[in-house]
C-alpha cells in the first residue's frame, strides 16, 4: 500500500518544489546576480553585463543614506513588531469581555487592515498636514500643543509619523491572530484559578500570557516580516523624505534601481533586505513546529 | 424543418468566419502606445481616434500608464524584452534612455518627415530629445511654470491685484503681506519634495539669480537657496513644501492656504472646476539686481523604444500628432505646443494662454543628460538640507556640487 503510493508523493513533493524554485528561488537568485554586476539601462535585457564582485555591496555600505535607511528599517519594524503585540494584545483582551457587540465591532477594525495600502498612506498624509490636517486639529484643540507640528516635513518626526500609520495599518491583523488563541484557551483554568483565589492580573500573567507565547512570537515574526517589506504605505506619505528621514530598505532600492537606474546598488540593498527577512522567517518556520509538537 | 434550420445556421455561421478571415488578413498593424494622460479630453483621444479612421496601414492600440509608474514600467519592458511600439516620457528623462542605448534613432525617419522638421521646434522641447547629434524623440507637448495668484486675498490685503509682483523683493513683500497664520493662510506656495518635481521648480530661481547646475558652489545658486530658505524661516513658506508634490501645492493654493503659487498651465482645467476665487496668472518673477527672466521646461517627448515592432508605424502617428491641427487642441488640458508655427485662435483661459507662451520663452531645458537622475538627486538633497536647516544653504549646495562635478566632467551637459 505504502509503496503503491510512493511515486504520487514524489508528484506531491515536485508541486511546491517547482513553485518555489521558479517563483521564488529564481527571483532571489537573479536579485544575487545583479548585485554583482554592472546593470544600466543599456544592458538589462541581456543575462551577460560586466561582472563586477561586491563593489556594489561596498559602494552600499559606503553610502551614507543605505546606513541612515538601514537604522530606521530597524526601527520601523522594531517599534511596529512591538506595538503592534502590545495593542493588538489589549485590544483583543478587550473584546474578549463579550459585551453585546464585540464580535461585529472586532470584525469591523479588521476593515483598516483591508485598505490598499497607497489609500492608507494617502489618508495619513492628509491627517498629518500642518494646516488643516486633523491630528494637529485634535492636540491643539485639547491643547496639547501649542503650533501645529510637521509631521511628515520635521526630518526628526517624519519616522515616528509613519510608524504610527503603519501600527494603525497593520495592529488589527496581529489583533485578530491573538484574539483566536485567545478563544483557544481553556475557560476550566480560569475557573480553577479563580476558585483559588487568583486575581486578574494573576491569571493574566500565568494563564493567559504562557498559552499565547507561541502565537506572540509567531504574530512578531509575521509582523517583521511585514514591516520589513513596508513600502506603498511609506512612498504615499513621504517617499521617504524629508532626507530619508522616513525611508526604509525596500523604498530605498526602489528608488536606486527606477529613479537613478543604478539597478546593481538596488539589488544589493534588495540582497540585505532578503538576508534579514529569511533569518526571521525561519525563526518563525522554527516556532510553528514547537507549536505542532506542543 | 428543424435540419433546414440547422444548416442555414451553419452556413452563416461559416459565412461569418470567412469574413473574419478575410478582414483578418488585411487588418491594420496594431501599434502599442502607453502614455501617461488620463484626462479623456487631452489630445491624444481626439488624435488616436482620427488616426485609426483616417488610414487602415496601421492602428493604435493605447493604454493608459500612470505618470509616476511610465518609467518602471518602461524599464521592465526593456529588461524582458515586450516594448510598446510608442511611449511618452517625461523630457528630462529621455537622455537616461537614449544616452544608454534603450531607444531607436530617429534621425533618418525625421530627414524624410515632411511634417517633423527640427527647425520648427522650440529649442529647448528638441534639445530634450537629442542626444549625441542624434534625435531619439519628438517633443509631443510643452510646458513651464508661473505664478498663480489669488487676486481676492491680494484685495482683501490692500494689494493691487492688477499689479502682481514682477521681482523678488515684490514677490517676498506680497507674500508677507497675504501671510495670515489665523486664517492658515501661507503667503508663497511652491514644491520642493525630494523628486524630479522639486528640481523643476527650484530650477527658475537658481537660473535667475544667474546660477546654473554646474556652478552650484557659486554664490548665485546660494543666494537663490537662501530667498527660499529665509522665506521659510519668516514663516511665508509653509515647511510642509518640502513634502509636497505639484499638485499638492496646487491644492493649497486652491483650497486658500497659499496666496501666491508656482504652478504649470496643466494644472488649469483643475483650477477652472475647484478654484472658487478670483485667481489669475503671472510671469516669474526676477531677481532685482540681475533682471534675468526664466522658467524650467517640462513636457512629454514620443520615443520609440529599442526593439519596437513598428517603428514606422509609431512615427506615423507620431506626424500626425504633430500636425499643427491637432495641436491646437492641447490647450484645452493646458498643453503648450512644443512648435513655434502653433499658435491657439480664442484659447480657453486667454490671459493664462498669454502669460505661458511669453513664459516658454524663458523657459530652460533640464539637462539632456543620461545621468541626470543622479544631478537631481544631488540637488533634491541640497534643497532639502538647506529648508530643513540641517545645513546652511552654501554649504548645501557645496556638497551637491562635489556631486555633481564629477559626472559633468565625465559627460559635459
Amino acid at each position: 500500500m505504502a509503496k503503491a503510493q510512493q511515486p504520487l508523493l514524489y508528484v506531491f513533493l515536485a508541486i511546491p518544489v517547482t513553485y518555489l524554485v521558479a517563483l521564488i528561488g529564481f527571483p532571489v537568485f537573479y536579485n544575487l546576480v545583479m548585485s554583482v554586476q554592472d546593470v544600466n539601462l543599456g544592458n538589462i535585457s541581456s543575462m551577460i553585463r560586466p561582472f563586477i564582485g561586491l563593489d556594489n555591496y561596498r559602494e552600499v555600505i559606503a553610502d551614507p543614506s543605505f546606513r541612515k535607511v538601514f537604522i530606521n528599517s530597524i526601527l520601523f519594524v522594531g517599534v511596529n513588531v512591538v506595538a503592534q503585540i502590545v495593542i493588538g494584545l489589549s485590544v483583543a483582551l478587550f473584546f474578549s469581555r463579550e459585551f453585546p457587540g464585540a464580535g461585529l465591532l472586532r470584525g469591523l477594525l479588521l476593515a483598516a487592515w483591508m485598505l490598499p495600502a497607497l489609500v492608507v498612506g494617502a489618508l495619513w498624509k492628509w491627517i498629518f498636514a500642518t494646516e488643516y490636517g486633523l491630528a494637529n486639529a485634535a492636540l491643539t484643540s485639547l491643547g496639547l500643543v501649542d503650533a501645529g507640528v510637521h509631521w511628515l516635513s520635521d526630518p526628526r518626526i517624519a519616522l515616528t509619523s509613519v510608524t504610527i500609520a503603519n501600527i494603525w495599518f497593520g495592529m488589527p491583523f496581529s489583533m485578530i491572530l491573538i484574539a483566536a488563541a485567545l478563544i483557544a484557551i481553556p475557560r476550566e483554568l480560569y475557573e480553577a484559578a479563580a476558585l483559588d483565589g487568583a486575581g486578574a492580573v494573576a491569571r493574566f500573567r500565568y494563564i493567559t500570557l504562557p498559552s499565547l507565547t507561541a502565537t506572540l512570537l509567531a504574530v512578531a515574526c509575521l509582523v517583521t516580516i511585514y514591516t520589513m517589506r513596508a513600502f506603498d504605505l511609506i512612498y504615499a506619505m513621504t517617499q521617504g523624505g524629508p532626507l530619508d528621514a522616513s525611508n526604509v530598505l525596500p523604498l530605498l532600492s526602489y528608488q536606486f534601481s527606477f529613479q537613478q537606474f543604478k539597478f546593481g546598488i538596488g539589488s544589493a540593498i534588495g540582497t540585505f533586505s532578503f538576508v534579514i527577512v529569511f533569518v526571521v522567517a525561519l525563526v518563525y518556520v522554527r516556532t510553528l513546529k514547537k507549536e505542532a509538537v506542543s | 424543418m428543424r435540419s433546414k434550420r440547422l444548416s442555414a445556421g451553419l452556413l452563416s455561421v461559416a459565412a461569418a468566419l470567412s469574413l473574419v478571415a478575410t478582414t483578418a488578413m488585411a487588418a491594420p498593424k496594431t501599434v502599442t502606445l502607453w502614455h501617461v494622460f488620463n484626462l479623456d479630453t487631452d489630445m491624444i483621444y481626439g488624435g488616436i481616434e482620427a488616426f485609426n479612421k483616417a488610414q487602415d496601414e496601421y492602428r493604435i492600440e493605447a493604454r493608459v500608464v500612470p505618470a509616476t509608474s511610465m518609467v518602471t514600467e518602461l524599464i521592465k519592458a526593456t529588461a524582458t524584452g515586450s516594448v510598446p511600439d510608442l511611449a511618452t516620457l517625461d523630457n528630462p528623462v529621455v537622455a537616461s534612455f537614449s544616452g544608454q542605448g534603450t531607444l531607436t534613432d530617429l534621425s533618418p525617419l525625421v530627414a524624410k518627415s515632411e511634417i517633423v522638421k527640427p527647425g520648427l521646434y522650440f529649442e529647448g522641447p528638441w534639445a530634450s530629445a537629442q542626444w549625441q547629434g542624434k534625435t531619439f524623440g519628438v517633443p509631443r507637448d510643452a510646458n513651464t511654470l508661473a505664478l498663480y495668484y489669488n487676486a481676492d486675498m491680494f484685495r482683501a490685503k490692500g494689494l493691487d491685484p492688477d499689479k502682481p509682483p514682477r521681482t523678488w523683493s515684490e514677490l517676498r513683500a506680497a507674500a508677507e503681506k497675504l501671510r495670515d497664520p489665523a486664517k492658515n493662510v501661507y503667503g508663497f506656495g511652491f514644491s520642493a519634495i525630494q523628486a524630479e518635481e522639486g528640481v523643476f521648480q527650484f530650477l527658475p530661481f537658481l537660473t535667475q539669480a544667474g546660477g546654473s547646475i554646474d556652478k552650484l558652489d557659486q554664490p548665485e545658486a546660494t543666494a537663490a537657496l537662501d530667498f527660499l530658505v529665509d522665506m521659510m524661516k519668516a514663516g511665508i513658506i509653509s515647511k510642509d513644501v518640502i513634502n509636497q508634490r505639484q499638485y499638492e501645492v496646487a491644492n493649497t493654493f486652491m483650497a486658500g492656504n497659499t496666496a501666491i503659487a508656482f504652478g504649470g498651465p496643466w494644472e488649469l482645467p483643475r483650477m477652472e472646476k475647484e478654484a472658487k476665487f478670483d485667481w489669475r496668472l503671472t510671469l516669474l518673477p526676477v531677481k532685482d539686481d540681475k533682471n534675468i527672466a526664466a522658467s524650467a521646461l517640462g513636457g512629454y517627448v514620443f520615443v520609440v523604444p529599442k526593439g519596437a515592432k513598428q517603428p514606422e508605424g509609431a512615427f506615423k502617428f507620431i506626424e500626425f500628432m504633430s500636425d499643427p491641427k491637432i495641436l491646437n487642441e492641447g490647450w484645452k488640458t493646458g498643453r503648450l505646443a512644443p512648435r513655434t508655427d502653433v499658435k491657439v485662435e480664442n484659447p480657453r483661459w486667454p490671459q493664462a494662454y498669454g502669460i505661458y507662451r511669453e513664459q516658454m520663452q524663458s523657459a530652460k531645458a533640464r539637462g539632456p543628460h543620461p545621468q541626470w537622475p543622479d544631478i537631481s538627486k544631488a540637488l533634491q538633497t541640497a534643497i532639502q538640507e538647506a529648508l530643513t536647516g540641517a545645513k546652511p544653504s552654501a554649504q548645501a549646495l557645496q556638497d551637491a556640487a562635489k556631486k555633481i562635478q564629477p559626472i559633468l566632467a565625465k559627460t559635459p551637459l
